[in-house]
């Protein structure tokens, strides 16, 4: 019982992980910079979803692709405001981070002024969390509706970015702007694209944390940016499947740190891991060996 | 743009006055006060400045906001009732931390220095407080902090005071109840490694278990922003514990009490003032059944002194939700500020030391409240059991 | 002076921005030689530790503090930085996030492990809660002059071959190399220099707040120095050094507007950087951001030829 309910407890972590690494490396993927106001769209996804079922009386399905909506369109603005002026300028890579942090800090103060401080909930009832019975180990059905949600998310995603037209105009923008943009691609149009599907992606993220954990404050971003970054280095940066394959092996590595008696050094397990692979597998776990960018 | 910013802020602050003075007309005189004790005070000015150090922005501001809430209900009432004197209006002067040591030292110093206020309620955190504290007390003002619960707080000097139990206070208490009560003899432990708050409640937790001979089966711990305890849940649930005793924060105590059901834990848990808020059990439900609270004060304390009824009244009418200990500790701090203000009539740093210190017996929503002669709060804390979704005291639950 | 406090800027907070202004200045050091390292908090960490211990447990002055701390960052600096170093951009950000976050979690649990490796009960580093009670001895007149000094050092570095190798490092690796550049030996002198300075830092910050705990020093405090650095400007030193400065105190200004001050900080800091993207000390950013501001047209123009 011990060791399949930890497995299960690795899967479900890996599986939330994953969801919120997707959209990080998503942007970086394409862009090539860190968004440290990611974890903010998420809050700000989190809180939408809310509104929705709270004052519109939304059902919960229906209010994840609201707040996904209201979401891609924060990171739209997200890309406007704070990603394509300095873009503009050509500056360098490392004023678009700190960029990122200045629209970091007014997202989370914007949402505390509305939404205040307190932790918000979904209402009770508003989704199903009785463990499931004749199990040999113990989930919730939210859990189970979260895994498959970050499944079909990642998949939607993947076929996106290979099969489509928009997917193959994404990819030549990443590989090179200028060439991009030779063969008649919209490069601000595919960055704006980009910041639209990383911020539902976030936005789907959002709301479905706050199913899983219910308890959602302004500063909910806080506990997974760090965690994100983790992920995505340990799968490969700029890479999707890499993001998914991070997150569980993050978790994994999570769990039986802790199953094995490590609780207090946990994070530094996975860090060291991470260190290792970055000497060692610079491309990440599942990245390709020549990188593309500079 | 910078006046129209000013006339906002003027709204948005006089908001919550507006608000708590729609009740004046009911109270003549709240319940809480040296109304007979201390005379009227005839010399204080007509302003008297009182600062407060809240972690109002970051993720500290789920309990700065409390605080800031409770301090200005507070000191409405005091200006209604005119507790410091006819002409004398109190105003306190806030100023947000974030939860960062460094603005905590320049809010210090700021108000103590600069704005020359007459004493300082604050700051939130114990490990702020360790940082700023010293300015004040080289400055010869009173520091009360509202919600430092660590050791040795108190302890860096004659005007550092606090009027929130240490966990020192409340958990040793809670344990012997349980044990005693439950037949508790052996336990898995569970507490957060790297916030001062849950390390000091871990270590009286574990002086309190091993005082009472009650066998440790197995310590977990988590970090800091963790929402996932599963893994050390089953580790700990594994080991067929009696009771489950855990030291963290309100975020991560809803957690651990859902998680540790869904696991198919039944028995009871038992936490410190971190579980001790009226979210905890709103947000776990059913789920809080046989949840063990110890903590100074508790909205769903079955007998609750006649100004703490008052003061949830009070503070739900203005606020439109429920306070939680972090809002009466800082509510009932304003208060003692106030009461040393009113029976020193004078707006004397020293002066307001001494009446503070010698304040006992005073009527406040935590109880009968006396100081220490270390200036440490003394009043009863609570043992309580959760049973049908309500708070009631572990002792008359379980029978003596 | 009277007109700093009426702002909010305070002796406390002018000692703050002298810290923060060595901590830009570290950050400095690795950036202009082309390193995008986030090392620094971690070992801030380090030189606050050492240098706390050194003055607490065993009674020594704060300037053998302060030596003590800036050695042993720059002796861990050497295994630290000779493999990582190898990584280039976000990849070297993120090893070294990872450097810091092992720092962070050794200090916490160091007494444990300390205890069960020699069986005995160690209390050091005292966990989460950390030292508390550490005497205020920095002075400003410390900073002020410990800063007069790094200014001196790096004004005689950029006008040294080892300067001239850190630009030629930055600029073009493999040229540099061909150049006859030791570019292993250029990269982790730069690397334990900044990693001493960052200790410094943090010795002199430790004794100046009366206490320090693991948490100070974690990502969040990674991030600001990058920041100092980055904001304040990267083409000469004197840029991390008005970064520094301006991001400590703004807070502090800009404590009237209440609870709006989140809003206005993260809306200079995105206005700022947007607009100067080369930061506040560049004078070519300057200049551009004239141009467009006196004649919408020029300014078009201009952007299009950068672009």
């Amino acid at each position: 019982m011990n060791i399949t309910q930890q497995v299960v407890n690795a899967i479900w972590l890996g599986g939330v992980y994953s969801l919120f690494a997707l959209g990080y490396a998503l942007v970086f993927s394409i862009l090539g910079v860190l968004n440290l106001a990611h974890s903010a769209v998420f809050m700000w996804g989190a809180f939408i979803g809310l509104v929705m079922v709270t004052q519109f009386s939304f059902s919960v399905w229906l209010a994840i692709p609201v707040a996904m909506l209201g979401a891609g369109l924060i990171g739209v603005l997200l890309d406007a405001v704070a990603f394509a002026p300095l873009r503009r300028r050509n500056a360098p890579r490392i004023a678009q981070l700190i960029s990122s942090i200045g629209a970091a800090i007014l997202l989370v103060n914007i949402a505390q002024l509305i939404f205040g401080t307190q932790p918000e909930r979904f209402p009770l009832g508003s989704i199903p969390t009785d463990t499931i019975e004749g199990l040999p180990f113990r989930i919730t059905p939210i859990q189970i509706i979260i895994l498959l949600v970050s499944v079909a998310l990642m998949a939607l995603l993947q076929y996106m970015v290979i099969r489509t037209r928009a997917g193959q105009a994404m990819r030549a923008v990443a590989f090179n702007q200028r060439v991009a943009s030779l063969l008649g691609v919209n490069v601000s149009g595919i960055f704006r694209m980009t910041f639209f599907l990383a911020g539902a992606l976030a936005g789907a993220a959002g709301v479905l944390y706050g199913l899983a954990y219910n308890s959602m404050t302004p500063f909910m971003g806080d506990q997974v940016a760090l965690k994100g970054l983790t992920v995505i280095v340990l799968g490969g940066m700029g890479n999707i499947q890499g993001a998914v394959v991070g997150g569980f092996v993050v978790a994994a590595l999570e769990v039986f740190s802790i199953a094995n008696g490590g609780s207090n050094y946990r994070d530094a397990f996975v860090f060291t891991l991470l260190f290792l692979i970055l000497l060692f597998r610079p491309q990440g776990l599942v990245g390709q060996k020549e990188h593309t960018r500079a | 743009m910078k006046k129209l910013l000013s006339i906002l802020m003027v709204f948005a602050l006089l908001l919550p006055v507006t608000a708590a003075f729609g009740q004046d007309d009911m109270m003549e005189q709240p319940l809480v006060g040296f109304w007979e004790q201390c005379p009227t005070p005839e010399n204080l000015p007509e302003t008297v400045n009182v600062g407060a150090i809240f972690g109002l922005s970051e993720a500290v501001a789920v309990y700065g906001t409390a605080q800031q809430n409770a301090v200005q209900l507070a000191v409405d009432e005091i200006n209604a009732s005119h507790y410091l004197g006819e002409s004398t209006t109190l105003v306190v002067m806030f100023e947000d931390s974030a939860g960062n040591r460094d603005q905590a030292i320049a809010a210090m110093t700021k108000l103590v220095e600069e704005d020359g206020v007459v004493a300082v309620l604050g700051p939130t955190l114990s490990s702020e407080a360790f940082a700023a504290d010293p300015v004040a007390q080289e400055n010869s003002t009173v520091v009360m902090g509202v919600s430092n619960t660590a050791n040795g707080i108190t302890e860096m000097g004659d005007y550092v005071f606090r009027d929130s139990l240490p966990e020192g206070a409340v958990i040793p208490g809670t344990i012997a109840q349980a044990a005693e009560i439950l037949g508790l003899a052996k336990v898995g432990l569970f507490y957060g490694n790297d916030d001062d708050f849950t390390v000091s409640g871990y270590e009286v937790f574990k002086a309190a278990l091993e005082e009472n001979s009650i066998e440790i089966l197995g310590e977990e711990t988590f970090a800091k922003g963790d929402v996932d305890f599963n893994a050390q849940l089953t580790n700990l649930i594994a080991a067929e514990p009696d009771a489950l005793v855990v030291s963290a924060l309100a975020a991560e105590a809803t957690q651990i009490i859902l998680q540790a059901r869904a696991l198919g834990y039944e028995g009871p848990i038992i936490g410190g003032n971190g579980f001790n808020s009226p979210a905890v059990l709103r947000d776990s439900g059913a789920d809080s059944e046989g949840l063990i609270v110890g903590g100074a004060w508790n909205y769903g304390n079955p007998n609750p002194s006649e100004s703490s009824v008052q003061f949830v009244e009070m503070y739900e009418a203005a606020y439109e939700m429920s306070p939680d200990q972090f809002a009466a500790q800082a509510y009932t701090g304003a208060w003692l500020m106030a009461t040393a203000i009113r029976c020193a009539d004078s707006t004397d740093r020293t002066d307001v030391r001494d009446a503070l210190a010698g304040i006992a017996d005073f009527d406040s929503p935590l109880g009968v409240f006396s100081f220490d002669e270390d200036r440490n709060p003394v009043h009863d804390p609570i043992a309580q059991i959760v049973v049908e979704g309500k708070f009631q005291p572990l002792a008359l639950v379980m029978g003596e | 002076m009277e007109f700093l406090r009426s702002i909010g800027i305070t002796e406390i907070v002018m000692q703050f921005m002298l810290i923060n202004a060595i901590l830009g200045l570290s950050m400095y050091l690795v950036l202009y030689t082309g390193m995008f390292s986030l090392a620094n908090a971690g070992f801030m960490s380090i030189g606050a530790y050492t240098g706390v211990i050194l003055t607490q447990n065993f009674d020594q002055p704060l300037w053998v503090g302060l030596l003590g701390g800036m050695a042993v960052a720059g002796v861990l600096a050497v295994p630290i930085g000779l493999p990582v170093l190898r990584l280039k951009d976000i990849y070297l950000a993120i090893a070294t996030i990872g450097f810091g976050e092992v720092v962070r979690i050794l200090i916490l649990n160091f007494d444990t492990l300390a205890g069960s490796l020699t069986g005995e009960s160690v209390r050091l580093t005292r966990g989460a809660l950390g030292i508390t009670g550490i005497p205020k001895i920095t002075e400003t007149w410390h900073l002020a002059a410990f800063l007069v000094v790094t200014g001196f050092i790096m004004i005689r570095l950029h006008r040294s071959r080892f300067g001239r190798a850190m630009a030629a490092v930055r600029q073009d690796e493999p040229a540099a190399a061909n150049m006859g550049i030791n570019v292993v030996y250029t990269k982790n002198m730069v690397f334990i220099m900044s990693a001493v300075l960052a200790a410094a830092a943090g010795v002199l910050k430790a004794h100046l707040t009366r206490t320090i705990s693991p948490g100070d020093y974690g990502f969040d405090q990674a991030v600001s120095i990058l920041a100092f650095a980055v904001l304040g400007g990267t083409s000469t030193w004197v840029g991390p050094l008005v970064g520094g400065f301006v991001l400590t105190a703004l807070p502090e200004v800009l404590r009237d507007f209440k609870q709006y001050r989140g809003i206005v900080n993260g809306s200079i800091l995105l206005l700022v950087i947007v607009y100067l993207p080369g930061g506040l000390v560049n004078p070519a950013g300057w200049s551009q951001l004239w141009t467009r501001l006196r004649g919408k047209k020029q300014g078009d123009t201009l952007t299009a030829e950068v672009s």
